[in-house]
């Protein structure tokens, strides 16, 4: 360990800082480099995009030490695969997932300590949820947008990671001196979503315009609603049945909260994404509640959706819940991380 | 521009966590300009736990974190910053940058011309001319950073098209009601086609990838497709900044 003590006013450690090269030996059907997404810019019409699946996403940083909001790799179907010229703590979260290091399963969810030169393999099971995310300890070379690393595909940032690609990363990761089929590194508290095979229960909000279509509420709940291949970053298209308003009253452009349940003209519900921009003309009658955004991030063709009407406060409780597990974890790896002598990003850091 | 009376605002929850403003009145003109108004002054004093703002033609869709703030101390807010009267808080003195965007307008790069003029009662000259004429305020950016413009003087609202465009070319200059649009990036759209700039309206590659904001002024110039391949027109920038 080359670890140098510097004389500066707050007596800073610093460790030595390296860098390491991951070459992408396979590659999904999409695969990018993504975050949490861009803050403050939708005012100027850009979304903020990020992660699909926001609580994968936070989760698998947490899991290496990193920020919540490190620039992490998201894959969607295939197999991704790399290998590090160096050893790398890394973590495999989101879609369940099959995952391998030089041939060998691994737990994902999990810290995972990769020695040099062995290939890392994701293959998800895109039945059971469509994407999957893979931090690695350090930050990761990426050109950047308005502040993110995340995608934006309707303004040419595509973030596209390919097929032999080399991918930098600057990381302080020293390794843990071990071996790596030792059984697992730490018992963390681990929030892992479910990923049932059945149909997902989401909650919904109600909005205003649930009350220009009268028995629109019934029709939903009661209803079940199958996403179509046409959905894409932009929403989620269902196929289902909806009722529309008689009225003919002019909806002029306006912003919408991401999860909003929008009905179009034709025969189908849109959830609108993370990706939407300013809609106009369709009525919005619910918005998804904030806890279920990162299931329907995962949700892909075939999957069956059934909605449940809930109250603002009972959804923000969810919610809550589920942020007090994710603070869980961050202070727990904190600890673990530093009983090795490994330092993390202190929460409240991004 | 900020004279208009909001001292009446519309609150309303949108899910979990946004709550959409509105300024109830029954002219449209009036509604439209006090939103910008009270968006410049809400941005200038965002309360604690508030994320971002998405600007509507007539809406202010306000997102918060629900773990700092509440709608309730949202609305609060909203409600004690609609309640200056108009110059009785700090407004802040604002710049206002000025375009002349040069544009062709014929039959390739307009190919909704003949369509808009028939709709109108004019010859496409006459709407050439009366888009020239016109003075565009920027409102708001849409999609992709495009800026949204009032301002259209035609003798009435254009409509847009039943069947939207699939594959339109950056640079397009896109009317329908009486607004304005300029096409950043190649994509769909349902608005009318009456032109195209030879300029990047938006560069990724810059830090700040646009030159205009909301409240900025544009005129369109019009230029024979000569004239516009020797500009050699590259990122948009504006020709004089006046306060």
């Amino acid at each position: 360990m080359t670890t140098v003590t510097t004389a500066t006013a707050t007596a800073r450690k610093t460790v030595a800082m390296k860098t390491v090269a991951l070459e992408f030996t396979g590659t999904g059907w999409s695969t990018t480099f993504q975050d949490l997404g861009r803050r403050d810019t939708e005012r100027r019409g850009v979304p903020t995009g990020g992660a699909a699946d926001q609580h994968s996403a936070v989760v698998a940083n947490l899991l290496v030490g990193n920020p919540r909001g490190a620039t992490l790799i998201e894959n969607l179907g295939g197999e991704l695969a790399l290998v590090p010229d160096a050893d790398v703590l890394l973590a495999v979260t989101g879609a369940p997932a099959r995952v391998t290091v030089g041939g060998a399963p691994v737990e994902s969810w999990s810290p995972l300590v990769v020695p040099k030169g062995h290939e890392v393999r994701v293959h998800a099971d895109v039945g059971r949820g469509t994407r999957t995310y893979l931090a690695v300890n350090g930050t990761l070379t990426a050109e950047t947008l308005l502040g993110s690393a995340a995608p934006d595909a309707r303004m040419g940032f595509t973030q596209h990671v390919t097929r032999g690609s080399r991918v930098l990363l600057d990381t302080e990761f020293q390794g843990f001196r071990r071996r790596l089929f030792e059984p697992p590194l730490f018992r963390l508290p681990v929030p892992v979503p479910r990923f049932d095979e059945g149909p997902w229960v989401v909650d919904v909000v109600a909005s205003h315009g649930i009350h220009a279509i009268p028995g629109i509420r019934e029709v939903i709940e009661e209803a079940e609603y199958v996403v179509t291949p046409r959905s894409n970053h932009v929403g989620l298209r269902l196929e289902g049945p909806v009722l529309h308003p008689d009225t003919d009253v002019e909806i002029v452009s306006h912003g919408v909260p991401v999860g909003a349940l929008q009905i179009p003209h034709a025969d189908e519900l849109i959830v609108l994404g993370r990706y939407r921009s300013l809609t106009a003309g369709y009525p919005i009658v619910g918005v998804a509640s904030r806890a279920c955004l990162p299931l329907l991030g995962q949700a892909g063709p075939g999957r069956r959706l059934r909605f449940r009407w809930t109250d603002r406060e009972s959804s923000l409780r969810r919610f809550a819940r589920r942020e007090a597990e994710v603070c869980a974890l961050e202070h727990a790896v904190a600890e673990a991380f530093a009983a090795l002598g490994f330092e993390t990003s202190l929460p409240d850091s991004s | 521009m900020t004279t208009a009376p909001f001292g009446t605002v519309a609150v309303e929850p949108f899910g979990d966590s946004a709550v959409m403003v509105t300024v109830p009145h029954a002219e449209q003109a009036v509604r439209r300009s006090a939103i910008v108004a009270f968006r410049d002054r809400f941005l200038a004093h965002r309360p604690h736990g508030v994320l971002d703002v998405v600007s509507g033609l007539e809406s202010l869709l306000i997102e918060f974190d629900p773990l700092r703030t509440a709608p309730e101390h949202v609305e609060y807010a909203v409600r004690l910053l609609a309640r200056w009267a108009p110059g009785d808080g700090p407004e802040l003195p604002r710049t206002v940058r000025e375009f002349a965007v040069p544009v062709v307008f014929d039959e390739e790069t307009g190919p909704d011309l003949e369509s808009v003029a028939e709709e109108v009662g004019l010859h496409p000259a006459e709407v050439v001319e009366a888009i020239a004429k016109s003075t565009f305020t920027v409102a708001l950016l849409g999609a992709a950073m495009a800026p949204m413009m009032d301002g259209l003087e035609l003798p009435a609202p254009v409509r847009r098209r039943a069947e939207p465009r699939t594959d339109v070319a950056p640079g397009a200059i896109m009317i329908a009601g009486d607004n304005a649009i300029i096409q950043p990036f190649p994509g769909p759209t349902g608005w009318r086609v009456v032109g195209r700039t030879p300029h990047t309206i938006v560069d990724i590659s810059r830090p700040d990838p646009v030159s205009f904001g909301p409240g900025d002024v544009m005129r369109f110039v019009p230029v024979t497709r000569d004239e516009a391949a020797a500009l050699d027109a590259g990122f948009l920038l504006p020709v004089e900044v006046s306060l």
